[in-house]
């Protein structure tokens, strides 16, 4: 089956160069920070405690992204293959045998993107060290380790997300019919739905705890109140295919209105939610994270205004930021990443629905209508998540519930979320529209 | 539509389809095909033609410069008096999808479409109000009245094929193209399937150009074209399943001569 699973990833590398991109950029990530628990084996007093904080929350967090990303892409990847895996199974592959193929393929994938992702990872730890040096929060006499924390964190995670990415995906393929259907709406799981309700719990605990708790306790607060965002955006994504179900049934009405158009987009929202939801988690994240620390950030400053800033809170806004734009790159990486790869995959769908006289133009309309409906869902759901760290931050450190940094802050997210959504769509629609339609039915 | 406007003695028939000397070449430099050279065909309105011939000979690409759906590398293509050459593929989409139909082997059916949507969808996409009655006729006299809220998974292989036939037949088109429209279905369907193409030829005055690999699909039609390295070779009237077999036969072992001299 190894052997099947190398020359099944040889022809179809597309489809698993999404999967490839998150495992390695999410190793990196986790690498670089978690480097940091090497460095502090040499240090001591505030130093130590410092450098474990910053790789154990920031660990932490990406551990969650990172685990979510591999898992989605690779979910996609085999539910794109689900023709293919049925053209095995009628050749006589068992369930077993097919499952196995299937794990295998994810564990090749991420060994290659967690090995490939090793001196990137050394490279980028360094500069995060020289980022707390400048800020003077680690001294200079501490230097640089990248052992096995680092490894550890970054391959552990990556191979275990990969694992039970694979385990789940290989089950969802040998589960029930061979063939692929054309209704792959269906409700959330249990086990989903307990594992938001699960995220919104400690998210809500978080937010409740920065609103009363951490009152007044001045930059403090930004440890309880920093992470909630991110869980809230996860719980919400999570929840993501009955909000793209639910979007369906919202907007029946204008979408008819809009004609072939709208029918067309209006048929996929409701029956590929799952699908599309795949490309909706990314946006929440995207936004939910960026809106939230931006947020954060504007409302410390707001906070610490009147008096002049330490080098301590330069250094931690510092590294806030650059904590926050890594987290905000890759989740803005994965949001192109995982559209190319829907959108590549639907070049029969086009096909298709050219031959049934759908002008190119037509087409490219449905894509930028749907986009528009999955991205203003994705900016709405994490507004949502954003509010969980920003709300309860500003009532913290200012006693008004209204975040500092004004609408711009949500203006420019969500504008630079809509222009990757759509832009990215727009542009592999274009090169999936390039191949004549019959040839792209084929 | 006014139907098929039947030939009386003396008048010449209404031409469906015509190409002359049509080649067409695959692919660019270095890797280069060619797939047909050299084809003349003149159809008239209201008639059923089937395309034959080895596999590999040209039929589905000759299907296809005819139908719109591929542009050939030389020659030209008049549909129903229109020429096809020079059209952007918007234009072009606009032709087919007032003037042809179209039935392939993999049915084609947009999945996430049920019965009904899929037939309303061409109408709709030309910008048309959509005639849901006509849409559920024509799915009754393909047999599906009943299934008009499926998705297309849901049926079986010649019920698809029979959604599409309804699909190509809906907006009244001047030419029905069907490739291999039989090649995946069982005896039965497949039966099915060319009693209905023969009926919107003999009863609704269509006409219907059909590749196939099966003499006894092809004696459905008025006359069957053979077809042999991309150009033509003769032509059967009226078409028994026999007469076709053998003349395939003969057909083939040129084919395998030619390839071997
Ligand atoms: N898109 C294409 N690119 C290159 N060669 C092609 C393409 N389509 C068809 N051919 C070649 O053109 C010839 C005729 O193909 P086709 O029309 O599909 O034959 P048939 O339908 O009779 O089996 C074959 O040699 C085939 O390999
Ligand atoms: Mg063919």
């Amino acid at each position: 089956m190894t052997g099947l699973a190398l020359r099944s990833l040889r022809r179809r590398a597309s489809a698993f160069t999404a999967t490839f991109l998150a495992v390695f950029l999410g190793a990196a990530l986790l690498m670089s920070f978690g480097a940091m628990l090497d460095v502090a084996g040499d240090a001591t007093g505030t130093a130590r405690n410092t450098l474990l904080t910053v790789g154990l929350v920031v660990g932490g967090w990406g551990l969650l992204l990172v685990a979510f990303a591999v898992t989605s892409t690779q979910s996609l990847a085999v539910r794109q293959r689900a023709e293919e895996i049925a053209l095995l199974r009628s050749a006589g592959a068992t369930p077993g045998q097919v499952a196995r193929m299937i794990i295998a393929e994810c564990l090749l994938v991420a060994v290659a993107g967690g090995v490939l992702a090793i001196v990137p990872g050394w490279a980028l730890g360094h500069g995060v060290l020289a980022l707390m040096h400048d800020g003077a929060m680690v001294p200079e006499t501490v230097g640089y380790a990248f052992g096995p924390c680092a490894l550890g964190v970054g391959l552990g995670v990556t191979f275990a997300s990969a694992l039970t990415g694979g385990v789940f995906a290989a089950r969802r393929a040998v589960r029930g019919t061979t063939v692929a259907s054309g209704d792959e709406a269906g409700g959330l799981g249990r086990g989903r739905i307990i594992a938001a309700a699960v995220l919104l719990a400690a998210a809500s605990g978080e937010a409740v705890t920065t609103a009363t708790v951490m009152r007044g306790k001045g930059l403090d607060a930004m440890a309880t109140s920093g992470q909630a965002d991110i869980v809230a955006a996860l719980a919400l994504a999570l929840l993501a295919p009955a909000l793209v179900g639910g979007a369906a049934r919202a907007l029946a009405g204008p979408l008819r209105a809009l004609g072939a158009v709208g029918d067309l987009v209006l048929a996929g929202l409701a029956r590929r939610s799952r699908r599309l939801a795949a490309v909706v988690l990314p946006i929440i994240l995207f936004t939910g994270i960026g809106i939230g620390t931006l947020h954060l950030q504007a409302t410390e400053n707001a906070a610490s205004a009147g008096r002049a800033a330490s080098a301590d809170d330069r250094s931690v806004e510092v590294l806030n930021l650059v904590v926050i734009g890594m987290i905000i790159l890759f989740a803005a990486i994965m949001l192109v990443n995982t559209l190319v790869a829907a959108v590549a995959d639907r070049r029969r769908e086009f096909g298709q629905q050219r031959l049934a006289g759908a002008a190119p133009g037509q087409v490219l309309a449905a894509v930028a209508v749907e986009s528009a409906v999955l991205a203003a869902l994705g900016i709405a759901a994490g507004t949502v998540a954003s509010a969980f760290t920003s709300v309860p931050f500003a009532v913290a450190r200012t006693g008004s519930a209204l975040p500092a940094g004004g609408p711009l802050i949500f203006v420019g997210v969500a504008a630079l979320a809509v222009v990757l959504t759509g832009g990215t769509a727009w542009l592999a629609a274009r090169r999936a529209l390039r191949a004549p339609a019959v040839a792209a039915v084929a | 539509m006014s139907g098929r406007e039947h030939t009386g003695r003396g008048e010449a028939p209404r031409e469906a389809l015509r190409l002359e000397n049509v080649g067409k070449v695959h692919g660019t430099d270095g890797n280069r095909v060619r797939a047909l050279a050299g084809v003349s065909l003149r159809l008239a309105a209201g008639t059923f033609t089937a395309v034959m011939g080895p596999s590999g000979s040209g039929k589905s690409t000759l299907l296809q410069c005819a139908a719109g759906l591929d542009r050939p590398t030389e020659g030209r293509v008049f549909l129903a008096g229109a020429e096809l050459a020079g059209r952007s593929e918007a234009a072009l989409t606009r032709f087919r999808r007032e003037r042809v139909g179209f039935v392939f082997q993999r049915f084609n059916l947009l999945p996430t479409l049920t019965v009904l949507q899929n037939v309303l969808l061409p109408a709709k996409l030309a910008g048309r109000r959509a005639n849901r009655a006509a849409a559920a006729d024509i799915l009754a006299r393909v047999g599906l009245g009943d299934r008009l809220h499926h998705l297309p998974a849901e049926l079986s292989g010649g019920q698809q094929q029979r959604v599409a036939i309804a699909r190509a037949l809906v907006t009244a088109p001047d030419v029905v193209f069907a490739d291999e429209p039989t090649g995946a279905l069982d005896l039965r369907s497949a039966r099915d399937v060319l009693a209905l193409l023969s009926e919107a030829v003999r009863v609704h005055g269509r006409t219907v150009v059909m590749v196939t690999h099966d003499p006894v699909a092809a004696s459905y039609a008025d006359r069957v074209v053979f077809l042999a390295d991309g150009a033509l070779a003769g032509s059967l009237d009226a078409p028994t399943a026999e007469a076709v077999a053998e003349r395939m036969t003969r057909l083939a072992a040129a084919v395998e001569r030619g390839a071997a001299a």
